[in-house]
């Protein structure tokens, strides 16, 4: 049975088939919600439209569709950005992942669940749907792009990561169940794909149809498709890029975006590698204003993802809100690993998805605190405004 | 004695050529490119050769500055039908190679049918992935004899570890004998396998035409009677031996650019700063540091392929002489992207033409009143024809042009401050000395053949990388190690060893990785072997 059948058993009626211009549009799109993080989305894309090109069907269903009781699953890449970009994975490293935790669970998977909007992992979920012959639901777990396996919707909502099946190329696989634990379900991931040479390629968040629905970030999909596809009208019009994302996300989520800063990359300062950092790469970038900022400054924080951003030394945004610097001619989304000197850009803020901003989820999870930072979350909407 | 170079540096419109003794330019000439490059080539050695001074037995050393092979990609033209190996299985399956090129040119190398994907390969720790398969590769081989000439390898983590592609090698040039050419990857271009491996093909791609075009060069050469070294620009602006480019003419591709940058630093004794190009049509703003043109840091395109071979970091704007100035009424909205071209001369109002480009504006300003006697058309301007323009749209075009190319110069800059900055090419002389942010505008003698003097400056670049674990291996150390793999190269491409001295070094942490991980990457420089 494909994936068309699937979502037909289901009687669902809101469903579309992804083509290459989609999938296109929605991994831009959440490339731009990323907040700066989640990696080259380029493997993930091409592998995307090598299965398309094989004819197999890939579907996006919208939640209110799945079936309470049916069982689904997050495919996606964990470890090092810079491995996958010299390791692209084999065409069946996620089937053997999905299978090995149908096997573990006893049952079969019928959908897959993006963890982020961003990045690689974006377009993955997809490409793996279409591989195993599911589809894919329109949700995810963060609303963007976070570091660590546990910062999801789905945790702040009682949903755990475990059990996991990691798996490399070669076949080999480790079946991580830490119960209720998730940091700890992370922390293995994470030694797993350095064990295997750098990355992985994990099955995780096994959950019900009916969990899906009350804890993921619901649509996320289909927003991050009209924010690429403003992009790409914008583009072809010769519009403002940044104008009509912020029109997009207005339109598909009802929610304000702000344009809080326009300026170029003037300084980065990275730290990175060793313990104390775990693995990541951590700095501050300065941006100096021009046109209608001139004399402004903004500083932001980064931990692959970016964090932090002040204006002028008032903070303007926190975590788990969302932070873009969107190039002004093209609309493409700035990097933490690409950035440079010189870049100019349009800082935009976005308030983070309400199942991001529940207290538990901000205070054990992906507030400030979480980062290392001794400060209270405040919605960036109060921090604009003030 | 032999105390005389000669460069070349084929353009699109024009093949310029300079003679050059020491710092000295004695011998210049712009000749018309024409479409086999070398004939082009031969008229100019021609000119230079009939000026005072100039004897064939006096020249040590002719360069070129080319960008004929990436024409030759471009145009799917006359390129080397390409077996493709790729060790990497049983990871890297889910893109297989040529994944998104263009049909076209995916049709011109020879089409997918001869694309292998080998189980082997390095972890980026140098653990192979899994054993190479030298029986695969054996009956590969087997099955594409007499059907290709030019073979591209590509192995996961090359640039770390090479020993599966130098195996392969063997094993291919066992099999089909010397007869075809073997392009490795990890002499090519650095991490990034989608990236390098489209390199190393492109690469492969123009074995043949490379040859061709150094052949035709060293024939001219013998039959005019120099005896002399030849070699070519690479895309960083130093040179290689015309026999090392046969084998990598993936490293010409930015040749044209490169070669401006470097004639400018010779020829203005400024390393640090920027470099304005003016052509015809567009202008190329480059930094430099130390000398060198800063490279860019994104994948390059050529042909429709996304590749990572260095290349200069270029900001090409649409602003050149023979640009057109929109106007509407008296109100000037825009400069280009259209351009007269050729037809200046017609077309151009300071001609008596009817078309207003910035040309006519540096006419009607007093910038431009000189004739340029390299040119061989008539390039003479006519003040008394501008006179007639109103002075508001003249003054409003200038002060556009002013602002563009202050914006292009800004957006190449790497810290504030204002910076020199130099004005090379045929069009230097119809844009602004004054600019903001800019210390010094410097025009250098000879500014119009810039890339030809350029390519004769003779210094052989190369480069090395390597990752080393912070956490475990000293830096210093690590640094030392990749500086002498790359010292070893740039002997390879003609370098006398002693000479040899590090450009930069680079390191670029692996994120999302525990440990303390980091990619170095060291570019050196040396004095040619002549």
């Amino acid at each position: 049975m494909g994936a068309l059948d699937t979502v037909k058993a289901w009687g669902a009626r809101k469903y579309q088939l992804i083509d290459k211009q989609a999938i296109k549009e929605i991994t831009l799109g959440a490339s731009i919600l990323a907040t700066g993080g989640g990696g080259d989305p380029e493997i993930g894309l091409l592998w995307s439209y090598k299965v398309l090109d094989e004819g197999k069907e890939m579907v996006m269903v919208d939640p209110v569709d799945v079936p309470d009781d049916v069982l689904v699953a997050s495919p996606a890449c964990l470890g090092a950005a810079l491995v996958l970009t010299e390791k692209p994975p084999s065409g069946d490293v996620l089937n053997v992942a999905l299978e090995r935790l149908q096997r573990y669970l006893g049952q079969r998977l019928e959908a897959t669940i993006p963890i982020e909007c961003g990045g690689v992992n974006s377009p993955v979920a997809y490409a793996a749907a279409a591989e195993l012959g599911v589809p894919v639901i329109d949700v995810d777990g963060m609303n963007r792009a976070f570091p660590e396996l546990q910062m999801t919707s789905w945790v702040a909502l009682g949903v755990h990561a475990s059990p996991v099946a990691s798996a490399d190329d070669r076949g080999n696989v480790t079946i991580i169940d830490t119960g209720e634990d998730d940091r700890l379900a992370e922390t293995i991931c994470r030694r797993a794909a350095m064990a295997y040479g750098g990355i992985s390629w994990i099955a995780s968040y096994p959950m019900r149809g009916l969990q899906v629905k009350e804890t993921s970030i619901l649509n996320s999909q289909s927003i991050a498709w009209e924010v690429g596809k403003a992009v790409y009208r914008a583009r072809r019009e010769h519009l403002d890029p940044v104008e009509e994302v912020l029109r997009a996300l207005k339109a598909a989520r009802g929610v304000e975006g702000y344009r809080v800063f326009r300026g170029k990359i003037v300084d980065i300062n990275r730290e990175f590698g060793g313990e104390s950092t775990k693995g990541f790469t951590l700095g501050r970038v300065t941006m100096e204003g021009i046109d209608d900022f001139r004399g402004s400054f903004a500083e932001l924080d980064f931990q692959n993802e970016w964090l932090i951003l002040r204006v002028d030394g008032k903070i303007r945004c926190l975590p788990p809100d969302l932070i873009a610097i969107l190039d002004s001619e093209t609309g493409e989304p700035i990097r933490t690993d690409v950035m440079r000197y010189g870049y100019r850009g349009t800082i935009v803020v976005l308030p983070a998805h309400e199942r991001m901003r529940l207290p538990a989820g901000i205070e054990r999870f992906f507030g400030p605190r979480c980062f290392g930072y001794d400060v209270d979350y405040v919605p960036v909407e109060e921090l604009v405004n003030r | 004695m032999k105390d005389l170079r000669i460069g070349f540096d084929v353009g699109g419109t024009f093949t310029d050529g300079v003679v050059v003794r020491g710092r000295q330019v004695i011998a210049k000439t712009k000749s018309i490119t024409t479409e086999d490059v070398t004939t082009g080539i031969i008229n100019a050695l021609d000119k230079l050769l009939a000026q005072p001074g100039v004897e064939a037995s006096r020249i040590a050393m002719v360069s070129l500055g080319t960008t004929h092979t990436t024409n030759a990609i471009i145009e799917r033209r006359g390129l080397d039908r390409v077996a493709i190996f790729r060790l990497g299985a049983p990871a890297t399956t889910a893109i297989p190679p040529l994944t998104g090129w263009p049909e076209d040119l995916k049709e011109a190398i020879g089409g997918s049918g001869n694309v292998h994907v080998i189980r082997g390969g390095s972890e980026y720790d140098g653990r192979d992935i899994v054993p190479l398969d030298e029986m695969a590769i054996k009956k590969a081989c087997v099955a594409m004899r007499g059907k290709v000439s030019a073979i591209a390898i590509t192995g996961v983590f090359s640039p770390m570890k090479a020993d599966h592609e130098e195996r392969a090698r063997e094993i291919v040039l066992n099999e089909l004998g010397d007869g075809v050419h073997v392009t490795l990857s990890h002499r090519i271009a650095s991490l990034s396998l989608l990236e390098r491996e489209n390199s190393t093909i492109l690469n492969a791609s123009v074995i043949s035409c490379m040859r061709r075009a150094v052949d035709a060069v060293k024939k001219a050469m013998k039959q005019k009677g120099i005896d002399a070294a030849l070699f070519i620009v690479q895309n960083d602006g130093s040179v290689m031996s015309a026999d090392y480019a046969v084998d990598y003419p993936i490293f010409t591709v930015a040749s044209g650019p490169a070669a401006s940058v470097r004639g400018a630093v010779f020829l203005s004794g400024i390393v640090d700063g920027a470099v304005v190009d003016v052509g015809g049509t567009s202008t190329d703003v480059a930094y430099i540091v130390d000398g060198f043109p800063r490279e860019s840091s994104i994948t390059v395109n050529i042909g429709g392929v996304k590749t990572n071979i260095r290349c200069p970091d270029l900001m090409s704007i649409a602003l050149g002489g023979g640009t057109i100035v929109k106007t509407r009424g008296e109100t000037v909205y825009g400069l280009g992207p259209e351009s007269v071209g050729y037809n200046l001369v017609r077309l151009g109002k300071s001609y008596g033409g009817p078309v207003l480009t910035v040309h006519d504006v540096a006419v009607a300003v007093g910038r431009l009143s000189q004739r340029l006697d390299i040119f061989e058309s008539d390039f003479v301007t006519h003040p008394e024809k501008v006179q007639a323009l109103s002075p508001r749209t003249v003054e409003q075009a200038y002060s556009l042009v002013k602002s563009t190319l202050e914006t292009a110069i800004d957006q190449m800059k790497t810290a504030r401050g204002d910076i020199p900055a130099i004005l090379i090419g045929g069009g230097a002389l119809v844009v602004p000395t004054e600019l903001d942010g800019v210390s010094e505008v410097v025009i250098p003698d000879h500014f119009e053949v810039g890339g030809a003097v350029g390519t004769t400056i003779a210094e052989i670049g190369a480069y090395a990388e390597g990752v080393v674990d912070l956490e475990r291996e000293d830096r210093n150390n690590a640094i030392e190690a990749v500086t002498e793999k790359a010292k070893d190269n740039a002997a390879m491409a003609g370098a006398v060893r002693e000479t040899v001295e590090v450009v930069d070094v680079e390191e670029i942490p692996f994120t999302y990785m525990p440990g303390k991980r980091e990619k170095i990457r060291v570019r050196v420089k040396g004095r040619a072997t002549v």
